[in-house]
């Protein structure tokens, strides 16, 4: 390991790095530091309760035979390695619901994730409080608490959390997971705080059907905001009155 | 109170029994290490069932552990005198019985290993966190109160604050365990107050039956007295228990019945959810509750081996009961779009299929005989069987 | 019977001196009881001195996660992710291998201590590919240095985590 060479090593890898940044510094393929998202916030900054991250689903958007969104979250997050698990047992962190209206017939597809309520049954009955919502709204599993009794799992109204039944080797980077513990949509928490925007949400808009827009629910000047305050919407169980942060049109 | 306690006589009878449930525990150990070692797959729970067979054997065992208190506390709380020498077993038959319930428990988490950081990390609005307290309290109290009962120089101070301690304290852990279910927003079937309430009805039931078999079996194993009036007033008092336990059943179904919100779930149960509906007819309510009524208030109610049959069945009916319960209440889908059909590939609109898998039905096995070896033990090695239970030792003023 | 039991009675001792004899008698520089830790692939130093790191790195790992977890602070400085990008290298199998074997760089040190190492249930045993350079190792430094961008040295100093400009670049 001569000295000689690792300075233009060092700066080759460096250059590569930062080439294809338009503001800022790469920190891995796909994730960028200072991204598109100008309310990205600085990342020695903790969250703040300020910000409010949201979704807004149109499901008349959402085509049936449409799955972008649930491949992308598969993918980013390396879910459905599970093989020793059987089909009942797999990771999803995203489905695709089709319902069918018994009274009228009318059909409708749509995405269900974790709602990210603003109070959240799951974070209410975890005894070690691994389930827990971040002071911007996004509710996560830490992982190094959890001790797996999956009461959350019965406590969520939306079935929205997966326990992971077996061993599993060769994590994504972003999204440690293993055996014994639970886990769910983490609205993808590594983008956002890096200035992204979630891979389900980015994915339906690679598709051209944009029936996901995710962002900022408290910043008036967001498209969600403002699709939110002129538009019809509804949580999903809103008789429940967790303030969900993913609300839906068209059901 | 002159009741003379004595430690049992080990015999092979004795010995053949530890052995035995020794083997047990050692099966349901090796299984509970199977499951942890290569993931819950190996189980029947999925991501739709998330609480299987371990936590019904958990469940039931810790809803009896509280119940079995029950008979010490008629002595020492209502100071009835006749249950006074029945104090000892019961108190130690309900630490025994959560021991077991929580070994199941701990051991069927998918982190065994944090137990430490469970008993160190807690959010105070779990009533999960709050159940640890209550648990281990509950432990160190009646060990307590067991102390008092067993010292002479106590017990005319203490033993009734004692017993009342461990009285209120029981109540308030069956309610927890009541309202693990009961503070399920999201559940058709939980979400309800009359949870806890139920749980107490079921813990008298089922602890009692508990006591009355433990009794019955360890006097006769050992050559003791066990004379009628015991036995027939503790009988008298499981068919009291068990109507309980049927009234609250009866107000939760007929109230849910009223509500068309819940006339799916309650379809569910009652009709047609397959093994849910025959668990909850044929035997929670028919072998379960019926039956032993009948047998335990009729001229069949003075034989031992029928009250002991009687027993059993309360136990049975009780095993249905929780598997309706946490089970039934879990495989009945979530009512997340009322009025729509729903399908999905995480298994939503659908009830959801559910078998209990080998390992399980070991760990819940396991955590019953380390229960029962508990007790086994404590009765040879402490002072806690009454030389004799005859009438005449028990009431000695009653007219023959 | 004396002999017998004079024969027990300096078991223990024997026991003993059969142990810590072991590595002396197990031959000249072989170190079969020591852990056989891996040069770090890149830098000449870590992000703390050696010794303080061996003592302290588990809280600062844990001090890092969770104000990864809980408040979405996500310097570099004490990543797992890039503990793993330094000390793991590309080629290597054993070095790079799953949490049973004994040669990655971190099971290695905590199979000879004794201590339960819990990260990689969850964290994978290998760095994100391609590992990019790590600011606060000195060759970098210079790098970053000679760069001399006034934009990119402010990142550089959050993503050390740094009020203390230890990347000695900013302005």
């Amino acid at each position: 390991m001569s000295d000689d060479k690792q300075p233009d090593l060092a700066r080759r890898e460096f250059l590569q790095g930062s080439a294809g940044a338009a503001a800022g510094l790469a920190v891995a393929p796909g994730v960028m530091l200072y991204g598109p998202a100008a309310s990205a916030k600085p990342i020695d900054e903790a969250a703040s309760s300020e910000v409010r991250w949201g979704m807004l689903i149109d499901a008349n958007k959402c085509a049936s035979d449409c799955d972008a969104c649930v491949r992308a979250c598969n993918t980013e997050h390396g879910l459905g390695d599970e093989d020793q698990s059987g089909p009942r047992q797999q990771t999803q962190y995203i489905r695709k619901v089709e319902l069918r209206n018994k009274a009228t017939g009318a059909s409708h597809s749509l995405p269900m994730m974790c709602q990210h309520c603003e109070t959240p049954p799951c974070a209410d009955v975890c005894p070690t409080g691994a389930s827990f919502k971040r002071a911007d709204g996004i509710v996560l599993v830490d992982r190094h608490i959890c001790i797996g009794c999956r009461y959350c799992m019965m406590a969520c109204p939306y079935k929205a959390r997966s326990f992971v039944h077996e061993s599993l080797e060769d994590q994504e980077p972003y999204t440690p997971r293993g055996k014994g513990c639970v886990e769910s949509c983490t609205l993808c928490v590594h983008r956002i705080d890096l200035g992204g925007i979630p891979a389900c949400a980015e994915a339906c808009g690679a598709e051209g059907n944009g029936a996901i827009l995710f962002g900022d629910l408290n910043d008036p000047n967001s498209a969600i905001a403002q699709a939110v305050a002129e538009q019809a919407t509804t949580e999903v169980r809103a008789d429940l009155g967790l303030n969900v942060g993913v609300r839906y049109q068209g059901i | 109170m002159k009741a003379r306690f004595q430690q049992i006589q080990a015999s092979p009878g004795f010995y053949g029994l530890l052995i035995g449930l020794a083997a047990v525990i050692l099966i349901g150990l090796g299984a509970a290490y199977y499951m942890e070692h290569n993931g819950h797959w190996v189980t029947g729970m999925t991501n739709q069932v998330v609480w299987g067979t371990p936590h019904v054997f958990a469940i039931f065992l810790i809803v009896a552990a509280s119940g079995a208190l029950n008979v010490a506390s008629i002595g020492s709380v209502f100071g009835k005198t006749p249950y006074k020498p029945l104090a000892r077993l019961s108190a130690v038959l309900a630490v025994a019985l959560l021991i077991g319930g929580l070994a199941v428990l701990v051991l069927d988490l998918g982190r065994p290993d944090r137990l430490i950081v469970a008993m160190t990390t807690y959010n105070f609005k779990s009533i999960f966190a709050w159940n640890i307290f209550l648990y281990t309290g509950f432990m160190v109290i009646v060990l307590v109160y067991l102390w008092m009962l067993m010292e002479r120089k106590m017990y005319p101070r203490f033993g009734k604050p004692a017993g009342f301690v461990a009285f209120v304290w029981r109540l308030i852990l069956t309610t927890g365990t009541g309202s693990i279910f009961g503070f399920l927003v999201a559940r058709q079937m939980y979400d309800a107050a009359i949870m806890a309430p139920l749980f107490i009805a079921m813990s008298f039931a089922f602890g009692l039956a508990i006591y009355l078999l433990v009794l019955m079996a360890s006097y006769r194993w050992t050559g003791r007295e066990l004379g009628d009036y015991i036995v027939y007033r503790l009988k008298n008092l499981l068919g009291v228990f068990v109507a309980g336990v049927f009234y609250f059943v009866a107000a939760q179904h007929l109230t849910n019945l009223y509500a068309t919100e819940h006339h799916g779930v309650e379809a569910f149960v009652l009709l047609n959810g397959g093994i849910y509906t025959f668990l909850f007819w044929f035997v929670q309510i028919l072998l379960g509750t019926a039956a032993p009524l009948a047998i335990l208030f009729s001229s069949l109610g003075r034989s031992r081996t029928w009250i002991g049959i009687a027993s059993a069945l309360v136990i049975l009916g009780g095993l249905a009961q929780v598997y309706v319960l946490v089970i039934g209440g879990q495989a009945y889908p979530l009512s997340m779009f009322p009025g729509y059909e729903v399908s999905s590939s995480f298994y939503d609109g659908v009830v959801a299929s559910y078998s209990p898998s080998l390992p399980e039905v070991l760990l819940g096995l396991g955590g019953t005989a380390m229960a029962f070896a508990l007790v086994v033990v404590a009765v040879k090695a402490l002072h806690l069987l009454p030389e004799s239970l005859s009438d005449k030792a028990v009431n000695p003023h009653a007219a023959s | 019977m004396k002999r017998l039991s004079d024969l027990l009675r300096s078991l223990p001792a024997l026991l003993a001196l059969a142990v810590f004899a072991a590595p002396a008698a197990a031959g000249d520089g072989d170190s079969g009881l020591r852990p056989d830790i891996p040069e770090p692939l890149r830098g000449d130093s870590c992000v703390e001195e050696t010794e303080d790191m061996r003592r302290n790195h588990m809280d600062y790992l844990k001090g890092h996660r969770d104000q990864v977890m809980h408040q979405g602070i996500r310097t570099k400085k004490y990543s797992l992710k890039e503990c793993l990008g330094c000390h793991v290298p590309t080629e290597d199998e054993a070095r790079r291998a799953g949490r049973s074997e004994g040669e990655h760089f971190c099971q290695n040190c905590h199979e000879y201590a004794g201590v339960e190492l819990d990260c990689f249930q969850c964290h994978n045993t290998r760095p994100q590919e391609p590992r990019l350079p790590h600011p606060l190792t000195p060759r970098n430094r210079q790098t970053m240095q000679d760069a001399g961008n006034p934009a990119t040295a402010e990142l550089l100093n959050k993503l050390a985590d740094s009020d203390k400009n230890e990347t000695g670049v900013a302005q």
